[in-house]
């Protein structure tokens, strides 16, 4: 009896750390209090076949792109709180305003704003998956198109 | 509850030697007082001294040898090895034993499902729906192109100027700032 009685305190220990386990992992998805936001400004042109060593993580993403030439031009991380704004300088007199939004299901959605001086040149909402990325590119700098690698990860 | 009643009922503990030395004193004390149950004690004592007797009588007459001898042969007996298995697992399967089954399953099935918590990607690397989602875009008049890349599940929102803008911004390029 009581060997039957020490194993039910045993498994009924067992069960509620399980459920501590799960409840604490469903609050660990809830705790974000801010987003590390990286900018990584990349130039893409055609005029040499220079591939910037910096950008080996991002050749994968780079590749399909179809320019011959990839150069770093500014990295640029800001931890931005939810519902917060974050502006960032881009080459060109540009500035692309961030504002995560919410956190679900592992994804952060972004409100992405890319303006050139007053004038709005793109306004976007993204979800990308925590610690992803997506890219935005097109614009004209220097004889060369700037392609934006916009990432987040939650903190 | 009165005095004899809680003593009636702790005699037979008392008689088998279950009391601790108060229990036992008090026990004592109250059937050395009481005549009622001072007379139950000797009932007691009566039904144990003859039950003794009784069975100390008839086990001269039970034969143990062939029981012993059973057991040894069992003990020394070499098993299957599949008998020593079967054994284990009725062992393990077998209430309270099995108990442990039933939150270990739901532990496991629970943890599976919560990993993603704290290990974000992990059921597929990090591939898994990386594409990103978009929810909407607006390129204030300017053509957009949303591109999706499938090996390196990319994302790529791609803006364009109409030829003539395009025309006019390269022409302002090349006066003063960029533009798209």
């Amino acid at each position: 009896m009581k060997r039957l009685k020490k194993s039910l305190s045993l498994v009924l220990l067992f069960s509620l750390v399980s459920i501590a386990v799960v409840v604490g992992g469903e609050a660990a998805e809830k705790v974000p209090q801010a987003v590390q936001v990286t900018i990584r400004t990349i130039l893409a042109g055609n005029k040499s076949d220079e591939f910037d060593p910096k950008l080996k993580d991002m050749e994968a993403q780079l590749k399909p792109l179809k320019y011959r030439s990839y150069r770093s031009l500014k990295d640029d991380g800001q931890s931005v709180p939810w519902q917060g704004t974050k502006s960032f300088d881009i080459p060109g007199g540009r500035t692309l305003t961030v504002v995560p939004q919410e956190f679900q299901n592992n994804r952060i959605a972004l409100k992405v704003r890319l303006t050139q001086g007053d004038k709005p040149v793109l306004d976007t909402t993204v979800r990308i998956t925590n610690k992803g990325n997506f890219i935005l590119g097109g614009p004209p700098h220097e004889g060369g198109t700037l392609v934006l690698s916009i990432s987040a990860a939650a903190q | 509850m009165t005095r004899c009643e809680d003593t009636g009922k702790s005699i037979g503990r008392w008689l088998d030697g279950e009391l601790n030395p108060a229990q036992s004193a008090a026990v004592c004390e109250h059937m050395s007082d009481c005549p009622a149950c001072g007379e139950e004690r000797r009932q007691l004592e009566k039904i144990e001294t003859t039950l003794r007797s009784v069975l100390v009588a008839e086990s001269a007459r039970v034969e143990l040898a062939p029981l012993w001898r059973e057991v040894r042969q069992r003990i020394e007996r070499k098993r299957a090895w599949y008998e020593g298995l079967l054994e284990r697992s009725r062992e393990l399967f077998t209430a309270p034993r099995a108990a442990w089954a039933v939150p270990v399953v739901i532990a496991l099935l629970l943890g599976v499902f919560s990993l993603d918590s704290y290990w974000p990607g992990w059921r597929f690397g990090a591939s898994r729906n990386s594409f990103a989602a978009v929810d909407s875009i607006d390129a204030h008049g300017r053509s957009v192109a949303l591109l999706r890349e499938n090996e390196s599940k990319t994302t790529v929102i791609w803006l364009y100027e109409d030829q003539e803008v395009e025309n006019e911004a390269a022409e302002e390029e090349s006066k003063s700032s960029p533009a798209f």
